[in-house]
């Protein structure tokens, strides 16, 4: 069990995105430079004075890339490390920054994460892996697994798990970074073609490409890096769990709490505070059902009732628990490597109150989860 | 000669690889019993592990039917993926034959369907594959 030796108060002092969508002429590196460069901006924080940094990323391009980006900026001999823990690769980069500072080791720390995302269904396994015989290694078919189970279960119609796109859609629109920012109706997402019943393309996540950065800071250190204390928010807690044996291996059941519940239990231990007092949320949802059932586990919403709150729009912007309010996954898109630090981005910038159109009605209180093979799921949650 | 997709998921019974069993491993520690290959117990880590042949029937525990298929996929589009539950206590994924799609239903009885599978056409590729179909 995770022993919380949290020490020091962290602050992320600065965040920074390059759009997400398709970017054939831009290298990974050139995605990461950019996202690092608003985020240092954004800080006031040199890189030359940066003490560590973390860089998350899946897909293959080359050795070392975290060092091959930052050399853009100047070589400083300070420790790059890169990681890989699939789609919550970035937010694992964020813990590891986190950890690090609040143990005293380091005064700041860069995390950032980029991916470029080949297109069509993701697979997990390696390309000689007997299961590419099976046919279940394909991630949607996961989802659509649990949609079945989650829509017997609890009586939810197509149109509520299709309402968590249009949502999306909606946020999206008020946001400049989106890979997706046309608006769709019920109808229009029930009405694309089907990926894998009952999960038809529009409530799948694109596979993009993106980038995203964060620099951290420890609170006792803001004046010694010349940091504005005005827009630093502070990190309540970081957790990170990985797969805990669910009693039956392979599981796509309505609820998967095993999944998602002992990170989220760890982090409001941690920051002290319960769901209720949660104002603004990113979840990690790749598809429509994750959304719902990612709410769930994190006890925002009792479990069976997320289609509900969604039908009755309590998860929009307007709404009492406003849900991945940037158009999440299912919008934004999903570089890999990026998402975990874009849902920081997001929650930074609402507490900020610098969210423009889509800003919620002053939040204070923002959680982060993101999920990734492996059953891991990272949460972290931010106030002001 | 018919080659398993995987000898520790499935042991071919017969010459003519239509006939074979799923394997597992039990915990001899807390009795929890795992489908395929297990060093130490996935739920408890203990290291006493021993093969045990799993029942050739179990029920559709969720299902979708697949119509963009991962890279690669050897077998037609579109095609159903089941989730089976086994008495045993694991779940088993994999390919649902056999079956009209409209009389998909959670809970419904099936069994254990072997057939031979190549990839990419190539003859050494051919495995045999466990599948399920309604019973
Ligand atoms: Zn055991």
């Amino acid at each position: 069990m995770t022993q919380f030796r949290a020490g020091r108060e962290v602050m992320v002092v600065g965040v920074g995105l390059h759009p997400f969508g398709r970017f054939p002429e831009q290298s990974l590196s050139d995605l990461a430079r950019d996202a690092v460069v608003e985020a240092l901006r954004d800080s006031g924080i040199p890189w030359s004075a940066i003490p560590i940094a973390y860089f998350g990323h899946v897909y293959y391009h080359g050795m070392s890339v975290g060092e091959t980006t930052l050399a853009q900026l100047g070589l400083t001999g300070v420790p790059i490390i890169n990681v890989e823990n699939a789609c919550s690769s970035g937010s694992t980069a964020f813990w590891q920054a986190y950890w690090g500072i609040t143990s005293g080791v380091f005064d700041a720390a860069l995390a950032f994460g980029a991916e470029k995302v080949p297109g069509g269904p993701v697979t997990v396994t390696a390309e000689n892996s007997p299961a590419r015989y099976i046919g279940g290694d394909h991630m949607m078919a996961g989802y659509a697994l649990r949609m079945t189970r989650y829509m017997s279960e609890t009586g939810a119609p197509a149109s509520a798990l299709a309402q968590v796109t249009v949502k999306a859609r909606q946020n999206a629109a008020l946001n400049p970074y989106a890979h997706r920012k046309e608006t769709y109706s019920v109808e229009d997402v029930l009405n694309s073609r089907l990926i894998a019943d009952p999960l038809t393309l529009y409530q799948c996540c694109p596979t993009s490409e993106g980038a995203a950065a964060a620099v951290l800071c420890a609170a006792d250190a803001l004046d010694s890096f010349g940091v504005d204390r005005s827009r630093a928010i502070r990190i309540a807690a970081a957790s990170l769990t990985s797969g805990s044996y669910n009693g039956r291996g392979s599981d796509h059941s309505a609820f998967s709490p095993y999944r998602t519940e002992p990170a989220g239990l760890q982090a409001y231990e941690m920051a002290g505070i319960g769901p209720e007092d949660v104002d603004i949320v990113q979840v990690h949802d790749a598809a429509t059902i994750g959304e719902l059932q990612q709410v769930e586990a994190l006890h925002l919403l009792p479990y069976g009732e997320a289609w509900q709150a969604t039908m009755e729009g309590r998860t929009s912007l307007t709404g009492d628990i406003p849900v991945n309010t940037d158009g999440g996954l299912l919008a934004m898109g999903h570089p890999f490597g990026a998402s975990g630090i874009r849902m920081v981005h997001e929650t930074v910038t609402q507490l900020r109150g610098e969210a423009g159109a889509r800003q919620v009605d002053n939040p204070r209180v923002g959680v982060a989860q993101c999920s990734g093979a492996g059953d891991v799921t990272t949460v972290h949650i931010l106030t002001k | 000669m018919p080659v398993s997709v995987d000898d520790r998921c499935l042991r071919l019974t017969g010459e003519g690889g239509d006939a074979g069993v799923l394997l597992g491993m039990r915990c001899s520690g807390c009795g929890v019993v795992v489908f395929g290959p297990a060093t130490f117990c996935q739920s408890c880590t203990a290291p006493d592990l021993a093969e045990v042949e799993l029942g050739a029937a179990g029920v559709l525990y969720s299902y979708t039917i697949v119509r963009v298929p991962p890279a690669g996929w050897p077998g037609a589009v579109p095609y159903v993926l089941g989730e089976v539950e086994l008495p045993e206590g694991p779940h088993v994924l994999a390919e649902v034959i056999d079956c009209e799609h409209g009389d998909l239903t959670i809970g419904m009885p099936v069994s254990l369907a072997l057939q031979a599978v190549a990839m990419d056409g190539g003859a050494e590729t051919e495995r045999v594959v466990y599948k399920w179909r309604p019973a």
